[in-house]
């Protein structure tokens, strides 16, 4: 047992990028892709690691004295930092990833085989939504391994029964037969539009009202590019923390605050496109088994919630919803983290929503603005455990040792990750 | 002068890299050298309209609108199965050779 926990312990120890290469490598050996394949995936997933690690380090250190001094001036406390994908980290790096990925694989396969569920979940990139769920319950838990994959294989089920729940509609909207989406955010955010919808159409006045997406993406379309929304938001976060008044060195810190929060803007998501480059090669193997597997069934075939961004309501809506979102975020009072880089899954729900408004952007921008609400709240509520899995896992010792808390919308506030942690955080 | 692919997703994570993946294959085994393939995002796809040296689009979401170069869907690289992909790859050689 000793040699055991020390030899877990030292394990450990390499850091989280050096744990994933070794992990996926093994995977891929075990998934049959072949040697070259598997070193490849697992060098490139720890470069991606890394490399967003050294991303969030950078707006760490240009965000957090910028909130700070904003709490100083005004009373303001929107003092989290908002890091959204950055949990991917926490994903693919806590120490139970593996067995995650495995657990998950023979749970889905034996629901489908017993006709519990039509998903089957070949998307293995989507697993990160339960997989980074997991990372925070098994910081909760105190580093309890085994409670952190039963949270996220749990998490994950239910993403298959609500992909069950909306697949029809995706399909026949987006004209893609025999898809499912089970992506936790988006496929809650079809879940809050059914009935929100249906309120809104008895609505007199309200159901036919509609606006242009070609128009809205013609005149606005540049604020819902990645770079220049981040250079937007962070010149005027700038401006509140450190004042107009304060001559050039002011100006300085406004613009420097304005092109980092742009940096993570358009390099986060870069990074995090690394780690898939990696992993997802090396799943396409099993993908392919599930497949042939299940061949002459009904199926619902789990894909990206990319896929569901096509239709020109999307953009349009997202367009509109930033600033109303970052808006609502500042006003409503106990809301701690301002949305910037969480702003990024906003288009993913609206992919998820416009099946049920028909394409209709007014509606869809009510039922988002709504939807978002839970989500401020949760986000603050679960930064603790969420700034904690970073810490366990090496990151930012330093920087949250002196106050620094960690937070984000599409993981930190998911409604139903919400519970689960409430749940397992019994056991911790 | 050099032929530019266009691999379109929500976010050039996830999706846009399966399809990436077997086209990039599919064009070594042609042994096309001038071919390059491109990770892009869906709001990235106007900017790259006015490249010359764009000859086509494959988008993993459905397309509302038309464009210039030929696009294609590539949802069959999600869910298709071999068959079905090596038709898709079929076609995207097909209107390669034909620049």
């Amino acid at each position: 047992m000793g040699f055991l926990s020390t030899s877990v312990g030292w394990f450990l120890s390499l850091g989280s990028s050096v744990i994933v290469m070794i992990v996926l490598i093994i995977l891929g050996l075990i998934f049959r892709v072949g040697w070259q394949k598997a070193v490849r995936g697992g060098i490139t997933t720890g470069v991606g690691l890394a490399g967003l690690f050294l991303v969030v380090n950078v707006i760490v250190g240009a965000l957090q004295p910028a909130v700070a001094e904003m709490a100083t001036r005004f009373g303001m406390t929107k003092t989290l930092v908002d890091v959204n994908w950055a949990d991917a980290g926490i994903a693919w790096g806590w120490p139970g990833v593996a067995g995650l990925i495995v657990s998950l694989l023979v749970v889905n396969i034996l629901m489908v085989a017993l006709k519990l569920t039509k998903t089957l979940w070949t998307d293995v990139w989507s697993y990160w939504h339960g997989s980074a769920l997991a990372g925070f319950v098994w910081a909760l838990t105190g580093g309890n391994v085994f409670l952190g994959i039963l949270a996220g294989v749990l998490y994950l089920v239910a993403g298959s029964l609500m992909s069950d729940m909306t697949a029809k509609k995706y399909q026949e909207f987006n004209d893609m037969p025999g898809i499912g989406v089970p992506c936790g955010t988006t496929v809650q955010a079809s879940l809050f539009a059914m009935p929100v919808v249906w309120l809104l159409d008895r609505i007199p006045g309200l159901k036919d009202w509609d606006a242009s997406p070609e128009g809205i993406k013609k005149r606005y379309g540049l604020v819902g590019e990645p770079g220049v929304l981040g250079f937007l938001l962070g010149v005027i976060i700038g401006i509140f923390a450190y004042g107009v008044g304060t001559g050039d060195l002011g100006i300085a810190k406004i613009l420097g605050l304005g092109m980092n929060v742009a940096v993570m803007m358009m390099i986060l998501p870069r990074m995090v496109s690394i780690i898939a480059e990696g992993i997802v090669p090396i799943t396409m193997s099993i993908v392919q088994y599930m497949r042939e597997r299940f061949k002459d069934r009904e199926i619902y075939v789990a894909v990206d919630c990319a896929v569901l961004l096509g239709h020109p309501a999307v953009m349009a809506s997202t367009i509109i919803l930033f600033p109303l979102l970052v808006l609502l975020a500042a006003i409503l009072p106990g809301v701690q983290m301002l949305p910037i880089a969480s702003l990024a899954v906003v288009p993913f729900w609206a992919g998820a929503v416009v099946p049920y408004t028909k394409g209709n952007v007014v509606k869809t921008v009510i039922v988002l603005l709504l939807y978002a609400i839970p989500f401020m709240y949760l986000s603050t509520l679960t930064a603790e455990s969420h700034t904690e899995a970073f810490k366990m896992m090496g990151q930012y010792g330093e920087q949250i040792g002196q106050g620094l808390k960690l937070a984000s919308w599409d993981m930190g506030g998911d409604i139903l990750g919400f519970f689960i942690q409430k749940i397992f955080g019994l056991f911790g | 002068m050099s032929k530019l692919i266009v691999v379109a997703c929500g976010a050039g994570i996830n999706t846009s890299t399966i399809a990436e993946d077997s086209i990039k294959e599919r064009v070594a085994k042609e042994g096309f050298a001038d071919v390059e393939v491109k990770r892009i995002l869906m709001a990235d796809i106007e900017g790259y309209l006015a490249r010359t040296d764009l000859i086509m689009i494959v988008s993993m979401m459905k397309i509302f609108r038309t464009y210039d170069v030929p696009v294609f869907q590539g949802m069959p690289f999600l869910i298709g199965s071999q068959a079905e992909k090596d038709v898709l790859l079929d076609k995207i050689v097909e209107a390669i050779k034909k620049v």
